[in-house]
């Protein structure tokens, strides 16, 4: 087992890494700034007529456009990145563990997530002179940190997908948008049809994502249970998608060394 | 295990199996290696040669550690492969050839960088060490530049730094000079004698037989998954036949003519190719006595009879046992 300096040196030089190549590659910039921005803006002007939280919401869509293609799509894909650069060989025969440089790769996601919903939030109320109301802003702050929490630990499972398989990256493209709508980022999942919304609730972010509109949007009902069922939920949602991340990591290294597929791509 | 040894493999087997068919319902096994019995010794550079498939790539991963073997037992400075696999990747290198492998988007030397800190090299001296490898394998003044922009041989001197970047006792090199120019190669070449210099010991593949003959002190053929001869150069020689290769060229042989060359004294083994109208009898001697007149004498009626001698080389071995195996 590699000692914990090596662990935490590992998780150091991988979120170094990780914004190096995010820095290197400007193509991230779409999913990441531009298309929330233009994303909010088209939908500031489409709703500008309506109550000013009803405009939050489509506010709240355009940010989680983001923070969710960095923070959970980012995780996975920079793994399967590392199978087409052909990395994942040499990465996996260093002595740190695997899930270490998944989790550094994690940590820069959920920092350009963050970034790129707060640039959201300034471009709006630069572009249209007042901020965008919030109900309650610091609860909002702290649950939009905790909301890229949620994405991060479904995007560390995501990432255990891709060492396991060349393939998750297609069964990740086929979740993509069913995941964005599922869990709320776009809108309130008790929207949705009822059957749907036990197989949302499995995912972290959609409990995390109710309770931020709790803190953002006065009255708000979303399941009815309140607030604090929702960090409770949200919580333990997180807590088994980390065990599980946890668990499967070494199982999923093993498989990889096993079959023989970390050249593949 | 043998304290002299590095690498101490026995019966190891590696089957792959792929499912195949619309329902992926059907699974096809490929069996790379059938039971390989290796011994290397510390300090020393071992070759491992074969043609394409022989399973190479697979041994070499498999003593790397990234991948296991389905059966068989292996050791690598005395450690378990499978059991003891945390504790043998700080002490080994490895390094894949090829164009893929690197982080092309960033420096050489941050590519560096990130495999030190993955390797636990303290972050004192750190920079020093990467500063140190990359003039050793000849990359300092390209160290800040993209890979992206690296020609083949500048990548494949990259992954040569990252293999030696955390100083490892045993070093796996799989075809390191496939791609490089000749004054990249023996370059290349010449550093791989300098790391056994300082007591690292390699596994070598390669498809140069000149590069093993070089470098190699003792070698081993790998012909569809099984080692088919081990030995020094010279005594691969012995075990093909001897070593004087006498080549023989002309038109019309017969059979009978084939026949009076295998016969004559010291001939081990006749080869023969044609060339268009031509053919080429290769015959291994050895016995010293078997002068080229006695083999012109054995063809009468071919003036247009070349015969010449040369001594026979790691190439000649090689495709002769390679050329048994497959028969």
């Amino acid at each position: 087992m590699a000692p914990p300096m090596t662990r935490r040196r590992a998780l150091v030089a991988s979120l170094r890494l990780a914004a190096l190549m995010f820095l290197a590659d400007p193509q991230w910039l779409v999913p990441s700034l531009i298309a929330p921005v233009v994303f909010a803006l088209v939908s500031y002007e489409l709703f500008l007529g309506s109550s000013a939280w009803f405009v939050l919401y489509a506010i709240l869509g355009a940010g989680m456009m983001s923070m969710w293609g960095q923070t959970l799509y980012g995780s996975g894909w920079a793994t399967g990145q590392d199978r087409e650069l052909g990395t994942l060989e040499p990465t996996l025969s260093a002595p740190a563990p695997y899930v270490y440089v998944v989790l550094g790769r994690v940590i820069w996601n959920t920092i350009a997530g963050l970034l790129g919903g707060a640039i959201v939030y300034v471009v709006i109320a630069i572009t249209y002179g007042h901020p965008i109301p919030l109900d309650d802003p610091w609860a909002f702050l702290a649950l939009f940190v905790f909301v890229i929490v949620t994405l991060s630990a479904v995007g560390i499972v995501f990432a255990a997908a891709y060492v396991y398989t060349r393939y998750a990256g297609f069964i990740q493209n086929v979740g993509e948008f069913a995941f964005y709508v599922g869990t709320g980022c776009m809108f309130p999942v008790v929207l949705l049809p009822f059957w749907s919304n036990p197989i949302s609730l499995i995912f972290p972010p959609t409990w995390a994502l109710d309770a931020l509109r709790y803190a953002a949007i006065p009255n708000y009902q979303g399941f009815g249970w309140g607030l604090g069922w929702d960090l409770v939920g949200a919580v333990a949602t997180t807590a088994i998608y980390l065990a599980i991340a946890g668990t499967i990591f070494t199982r999923v290294e093993r498989h990889v060394i096993e079959v023989g597929n970390a050249a593949w791509f | 295990m043998n304290d002299g040894l590095a690498i101490e493999t026995r019966g190891v087997r590696r089957v792959f199996s792929a499912r195949k068919g619309f329902l992926f319902n059907e699974v096809v096994e490929t069996e790379a290696l059938k039971g390989v019995d290796l011994q290397v010794h510390r300090g020393e550079i071992f070759g491992l040669l074969g043609p394409n498939g022989a399973g190479k790539t697979t041994l070499v991963k498999i003593l790397s550690t990234l991948l296991t073997p389905t059966a068989g037992t292996a050791k690598v400075l005395g450690l378990d492969l499978v059991e003891e696999s945390a504790g043998l990747r700080p002490r080994i290198g490895l390094v894949l050839g090829g164009e893929r492998g690197v982080y092309t988007r960033v420096s050489a030397r941050e590519n560096l960088r990130y495999f030190a800190d993955l390797y636990g090299i303290p972050a004192v001296g750190r920079a020093a060490r990467i500063q140190a490898v990359l003039e050793r394998v000849g990359l300092a003044e390209s160290a800040d530049r993209r890979v992206e922009e690296f020609s083949r041989g500048m990548k494949q001197k990259l992954h040569i730094a990252r293999g030696i970047l955390h100083e490892p006792e045993m070093l796996f090199l799989d075809e390191p000079t496939i791609g490089l120019d000749p004054k990249s190669a023996r370059e290349t070449r010449k550093l791989i004698r300098s790391l056994v210099a300082d007591g690292v010991t390699i596994l070598l593949t390669t498809h140069y037989m000149f590069e093993a003959e070089e470098l190699c002190g003792r070698l081993a053929v790998l012909s569809k998954g099984r080692i088919v001869a081990r030995d020094t150069v010279a005594g691969l020689r012995s075990l093909v036949g001897g070593d004087r290769t006498l080549e023989v060229e002309g038109y019309g042989f017969d059979d009978a003519e084939a026949a009076r060359l295998r016969g004559l004294p010291g001939v081990s083994k006749l080869l023969s190719e044609e060339f268009g109208p031509r053919l080429r009898y290769t015959l291994r001697v050895r016995s010293p006595e078997l002068t080229l007149d006695q083999v012109r004498g054995a063809l009468p009626g071919h003036p247009e009879l070349t015969v010449r001698e040369r001594q026979t080389g790691l190439e000649d071995i090689y495709l002769d046992l390679v050329e048994e195996e497959a028969n």
